[in-house]
């Protein structure tokens, strides 16, 4: 399976309580949250942690080690970009930090080579001067 | 003591693929015809509930059927909207807030749309789904990674998965206006091509067109029509617990979980009290799970329970008779047909499908991503 390519289009709209976000992926940082109150971490950024409600939120940045706790081929879909990249996997990542997951593709593995529990580390694909993609590999290459 | 409400009339449009329709003229034609099953006219109406897809759906609705109600509702959360609106009506006609309204959905999906299967229209990159939508996930994989995690969990497989499939298509061999009749077999399901691992296109319901519309009032007033044999509402509840999928609390329980056991008890009922099943069936994995969450079998026994023949007419459990979105209908929120098929059963009038002596039925409304979640119990006799 080859790297994707996702043209500026699909970006994300950058909004400002996740530019500290999208602001990391270009540094090759994987900024989250965590929560002063619960110690819980969160992804996708928010103004309120998700876990307890509190507002006292302070970025860290992630190590990029997760496992995947579960996965989809994706084999069709006929929106451009992604009807010339099937098949493309998604996974959830469970983040070392506790609390938090994300829903990102795999990289540099085939299909047949996924499976739940698998260990893997965040790569950054530019996507733009303001935003790199978070994408997965395998932690340990096969 | 609140008064007691009961469901006094049901309508299905044409379909299930209707191209010199639209939307507004298959949510007219259900509530033609549901007015005429219970004996009413149009100025009898006073509040609506419908969930659409244009700005002020529902002031739209209400004037494309000229009607002119005091009391509206229009909470849209995809498929499972019809049965918070069941929520909302049965609260309001209880509490004397009004006494007679009409719920209402239409869509042309099918001829509007296309049979993309979830998988033609981009997820929207404002909100959460702009953290996911870049990945390529689409709706059915929304599914898919859930029904994965299920497998892992509990050794729940695709055999399992496929013969929901295959028992709602008997069902659906039974109801001339299903759009696939001809039966299945599992193999059939798993040699389909897979859209979304480990989801094939036969675990995926289909695109059709179709309106519905369901009319409830009190009881008085239902006695008053002296039409059909009373049905009523005994109790229902709503749930939420995600939008987008990296959200969801747990791949393996849904809201309905939350949902289906509040209704239960309002309506005090248990589980193997249910005679007849109407459950959103946007892709099998979503009957499967919901099996366990409203606690017809245990958590993680959804796979050998569905394989046991439970959905037939005849099982333990006869679920969707009417073909389902798997086979019969799906144009897009299948919450309202859910209720229809419901009524339809506990009135005796499923002919060939009917679930004989059916006293109660439960419609439970799935929607989004395995997000939300509206139950509705429907009896032959009151709750209280
Ligand atoms: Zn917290």
């Amino acid at each position: 399976m080859t790297e994707f390519f996702v043209p500026k289009h699909i970006v994300p709209r950058i909004t400002p309580d996740a530019a500290e976000f999208f602001a990391g992926t270009v540094r090759e940082e994987l900024r989250i949250q965590q929560c002063d109150t619960c110690g819980l971490h969160h992804h996708y950024p928010r103004m309120l942690c998700p876990h307890c409600g509190a507002e006292t939120l302070h970025w860290v940045t992630a190590s990029g080690r997760g496992v995947v706790h579960s996965y989809t081929v994706i084999r069709q879909n006929g929106v451009p970009p992604f009807n010339e990249q099937l098949p493309m996997i998604v996974a959830l990542v469970d983040l070392e930090e506790p609390g938090a997951r994300m829903l990102a593709n795999l990289a540099r593995i085939e299909p047949e080579a996924v499976e739940v529990d698998l260990e893997v580390t965040a790569v950054f694909r530019p996507a733009s001067d303001e935003y790199s993609f978070v994408d997965f590999r395998p932690a340990v290459s096969a | 003591m609140g008064r007691r409400v009961c469901v006094v009339g049901v309508g299905l449009s044409d379909g299930p693929k209707t191209p010199d329709m639209t939307p507004m003229m298959l949510q007219a034609q259900s509530f033609r015809r549901a007015l005429d099953d219970a004996g009413l006219q149009k100025n009898d109406i006073q509040g609506v509930a419908t969930a659409g897809y244009a700005p002020m759906h529902e002031a739209q609705t209400c004037e494309y059927l000229g009607i002119h109600p005091s009391w509206l509702e229009s909470t849209s959360v995809g498929g499972s909207s019809s049965e918070f609106h069941v929520l909302a009506a049965y609260r309001a006609i209880e509490a004397g807030d009004v006494d007679t309204v009409a719920l209402i959905y239409g869509n042309t999906q099918l001829s509007t749309s296309g049979r993309s299967l979830g998988t033609g229209m981009a997820m929207g990159l404002s909100g959460p789904s702009a953290y996911e939508m870049p990945t390529g996930m689409t709706l059915v994989g929304a599914y898919a990674i859930a029904a994965k995690r299920h497998m892992h969990q509990y050794g729940t497989t695709s055999e399992q998965l496929a013969s929901i499939a295959v028992q709602t298509r008997e069902h659906a061999g039974r109801n001339p206006h299903a759009m696939y009749r001809d039966p299945i077999t599992i193999d059939d399901v798993l040699s389909s091509r897979l859209i979304a691992d480990p989801l094939h296109k036969l675990d995926c319901c289909v695109v059709s067109d179709g309106g519905c519309c369901v009319i409830l009032t009190t009881e008085d007033r239902a006695r008053d029509l002296e039409r059909k044999k009373l049905v009523y509402v005994r109790g229902a509840a709503g749930a939420s617990d995600h939008h987008s999928v990296q959200a969801m609390p747990d791949l393996t329980t849904t809201a309905g979980a939350v949902s289906g056991p509040k209704a239960f008890a309002e309506a005090g009922i248990k589980p193997s009290d249910v005679d007849m099943f109407a459950m959103y069936d946007s892709f099998t994995y979503t009957v499967l799970v919901n099996l366990e969450d409203l606690g017809f079998c245990a958590k993680g026994e959804g796979g050998p329970f569905a394989a046991s023949g439970a959905l037939r007419l005849g099982g333990a459990l006869p679920t969707n008779t009417d073909g389902g979105g798997l086979s019969a209908t799906h144009p897009g929120m299948r919450g309202l047909y859910l209720q229809c098929e419901a009524v339809r059963q506990l009135r005796g009038e499923a002919g060939v499908s009917q679930v004989e002596g059916a006293e109660i039925a439960v419609a439970h409304g799935s929607g989004g991503w395995l997000s939300t979640y509206g139950t509705v119990v429907f009896g032959t006799e009151p709750a209280r």
